[in-house]
C-alpha cells in the first residue's frame, strides 16, 4: 500500500510540510536571543547547548524546507522534518505535563501561541505529510529527478 | 524491520538516512558560518539567569543593539537613576534619558520628537530591571517597540561601542 502514493500527493505534502518550515524559520532566525528564551521556558535544553540550538534549529528548518520545496534529497529532508517534528511534539508534551504555562516559540519569538494539546494535533498532522515523501515508491518531481538522469 | 519501515530495501533505508546526514551536515556547516558573520550572534554560553527574569520587553545582546544603532532607526533610552546611584557616567551618544525619579517629566521632555510608534532600546547599569521598569510603564503609555539591552553600558563599551558623558552631568560637573 505504501507503494501506491502518487507523485501528486508526495509532492502536495512536500510543498505543505516545506512552507511550514521555512514559514517557522524566518522569525527564529531574525531574533535568535528571543527565540532562545522560548527554548529557555521549556526547561529541556541545557545552558551550554542553548545558544547552539537556537541558531542550529531555524538554519535546520531552512535546508528542511528548501529541500522539500525544491524536491531536492527529498527523502531524507522529510526524514529530518519528521524527527524534528518529533522532537517538536516531545518538547510540547513535557510542557504540557508539567503545567508550564509557556510560548511555544514555534512560528513567532513575540508571544505566539501558547503550548496546548492542539499544538500537538497540529504536529501531528505534519508528521503524518511527512510519512508519503518518505516512504513513496516514486518521489514528487523535484531536482532528484535531475540527479538520477 | 528496516526493509518493512523503508519502501523497497534496506539499500533504501541507509540512503535516506544518508540524505538526511548530508542535509545535517550542510545545516551545521551553514549555522557555524552564519554564526560567524552575523554581527548580532550570540555568545556560545548562555547566561541563563537572565532568561529567568520576567522582563517587561524582549532582550537583545549588545552586537544586535550595536547593529542597529549603526542602522540609525532606533532610539537609545538611558533608564538610569541620576545621581549617586547612577553606575556609571558614561552613556550611549545620542541616548535620551527616562528615568524612574524623574519618568512623566523625562517624557514630556522628549514628546517632540519621541513618540509610542518609536523603536526604543533601553539600557541600564546591567541589572536588566531598572529598564524593564521603565519598559513596564511605556508600555503602559502605549509604546509598543521596546527592547532591552543586556550588559548596559559596560558590556556596550567592551563591544567596542561609543560612549560619551550624558549632557546633564557634564552641566553638574565642575
Amino acid at each position: 500500500m505504501m507503494r501506491t502514493f502518487t507523485p501528486w500527493l508526495v509532492l502536495a505534502c512536500r510543498l505543505g510540510v516545506g512552507g511550514v518550515f521555512l514559514y517557522a524559520a524566518w522569525d527564529k532566525l531574525l531574533h535568535p536571543q528571543a527565540f532562545a528564551q522560548a527554548i529557555h521556558f521549556y526547561h529541556l535544553v541545557p545552558a551550554s547547548l542553548l545558544h547552539p540550538w537556537a541558531h542550529l534549529l531555524p538554519v535546520l528548518e531552512i535546508v528542511v524546507g528548501l529541500a522539500l520545496v525544491l524536491g531536492l534529497l527529498q527523502r531524507g529532508a522529510a526524514l529530518l522534518a519528521g524527527g524534528l517534528t518529533v522532537v517538536f511534539m516531545v518538547a510540547i508534551a513535557a510542557a504540557l505535563a508539567r503545567g508550564l504555562d509557556i510560548s511555544c516559540g514555534c512560528f513567532h519569538t513575540d508571544g505566539g501561541h501558547g503550548v496546548g494539546l492542539e499544538l500537538l494535533v497540529r504536529d501531528t498532522v505534519l508528521l503524518a505529510a511527512c510519512l508519503p515523501v518518505v516512504f513513496a515508491r516514486r518521489g514528487g518531481p523535484g531536482l532528484d529527478d535531475l540527479r538520477r538522469h | 524491520m528496516p526493509r518493512r519501515l523503508f519502501n523497497h530495501d534496506g539499500k533504501q533505508g541507509r540512503a535516506t538516512l544518508g540524505q538526511a546526514g548530508v542535509l545535517l551536515g550542510a545545516a551545521v556547516l551553514l549555522t557555524a558560518v552564519s554564526w560567524a558573520l552575523r554581527p548580532d550572534r550570540l555568545p556560545l554560553r548562555a547566561d541563563v539567569a537572565i532568561y529567568d527574569l520576567e522582563l517587561a520587553a524582549p532582550l537583545i545582546e549588545v552586537p544586535a543593539a550595536l547593529v542597529l544603532y549603526e542602522e540609525g532607526m532606533h532610539i537609545f533610552v538611558d533608564t538610569r537613576p541620576t545621581g549617586p546611584a547612577a553606575a556609571s557616567g558614561l552613556a550611549v551618544p545620542g541616548a535620551v534619558p527616562i528615568r524612574p525619579g524623574s519618568f512623566d517629566d523625562d517624557l514630556l521632555e522628549i514628546f517632540d520628537f519621541v513618540g509610542p510608534d518609536d523603536p526604543l532600546v533601553l539600557y541600564d547599569d546591567g541589572g536588566l530591571l531598572g529598564a524593564s521598569n521603565i519598559a513596564a510603564r511605556l508600555l503602559e503609555r502605549g509604546f509598543t517597540d521596546l527592547s532591552i539591552m543586556a550588559g548596559g553600558v559596560a558590556a556596550w563599551q567592551q563591544a567596542g561601542g561609543e560612549t560619551s558623558v550624558p549632557a546633564a552631568e557634564r552641566e553638574e560637573s565642575p
